[in-house]
């Protein structure tokens, strides 16, 4: 199934929202994204992930990119995801540094 | 009665290219076993991402981008299903190359691969690895949520 990724501006957050499935194949796009996200200078990056039905360590990586990409200041926030990809997330440890938030 | 009896006698079979591009064939091959065997949405998510991990690992570092084949073999009986993966690619037991997560290692540091295997092995309720006739064989077996082996009777 394929990915689908919107990238917009609200006030000092990028929003980043995801739909389909986070995997090798797609993954690549959501980093592309990533990359143009950093260079927006918002004080955080928002990912919105509720219509993200599956993902693998694929995804992850571009998490941990996300990481490395932003200012030590912005604050990287998930929102949304369903309960086992918020457990992939929390597996890998990346929830000490990202914010996980249902909503 | 054991555990083999339940599952169905004769293995479905999938050979793909060993290609990102194949990755997606597998998991619907492996999310049909599931429905076959009446697993829960947790449960099929489990064995879908154990063997898209390992997969996606035997692509990536197995066969190093070269030529090469996988072959994914699946059971199912009631609330469980069992799938063996099969490459020809160098020796590697996922249990050995197993990174659990090193939440003090700051992310730029983080090498993600080996979480991938991590995730998988986390993922399923069974793992077993083999190296036979020059093939990497891993079998893995995912139950449904609260599968009791041996339940009571009414």
């Amino acid at each position: 199934m394929p990915l689908s990724v919107s990238l917009s501006i609200e006030g000092d957050t990028t929003v980043i929202e995801l739909a389909g499935e986070l995997d090798a194949k797609t993954a690549p796009e959501f980093h592309q994204t990533i990359e143009k996200a950093a260079g927006h200078g918002t004080g955080t990056v928002e990912i919105r992930m509720a219509g993200v039905g599956y993902m693998a360590s694929a995804g992850l990586r571009s998490l941990v990119f996300a990481q490395q990409k932003v200012a030590d200041h912005v604050t990287i926030k998930v929102v949304g995801a369903i309960e086992p990809v918020s457990r992939t997330i929390r597996t890998a440890g990346l929830d000490r540094s990202i914010v996980l938030s249902d909503e | 009665m054991s555990d083999m009896v339940e599952l169905a006698r004769t293995p479905a079979e999938l050979e793909v290219p060993a290609t990102v591009g194949a990755l997606g064939d597998i998991a619907s091959f492996v999310l049909r076993l599931a429905g076959r065997a009446a697993l829960d949405k947790g449960a099929a998510y489990r064995i879908r991402l154990a063997v898209d991990e390992l997969a996606t690992n035997i692509v990536m570092h197995g066969y190093r981008g070269g030529d090469g084949r996988i072959t994914v073999r699946g059971r199912s009986g009631p609330g469980r299903v069992q799938i063996s993966i099969t490459d020809s690619a160098p020796a590697f037991d996922p249990v050995e190359g197993c990174l659990p997560p090193a939440p003090g290692t700051p992310p730029e540091r983080r090498r993600v691969g080996g979480l991938g295997i991590h995730l998988a092995l986390t993922s399923v309720d069974e793992f077993s690895y083999e190296r036979r006739d020059g093939r990497n064989i891993s079998t893995l077996t995912v139950k449904a949520e609260g599968t009791d082996p041996c339940p009571p009777r009414p």
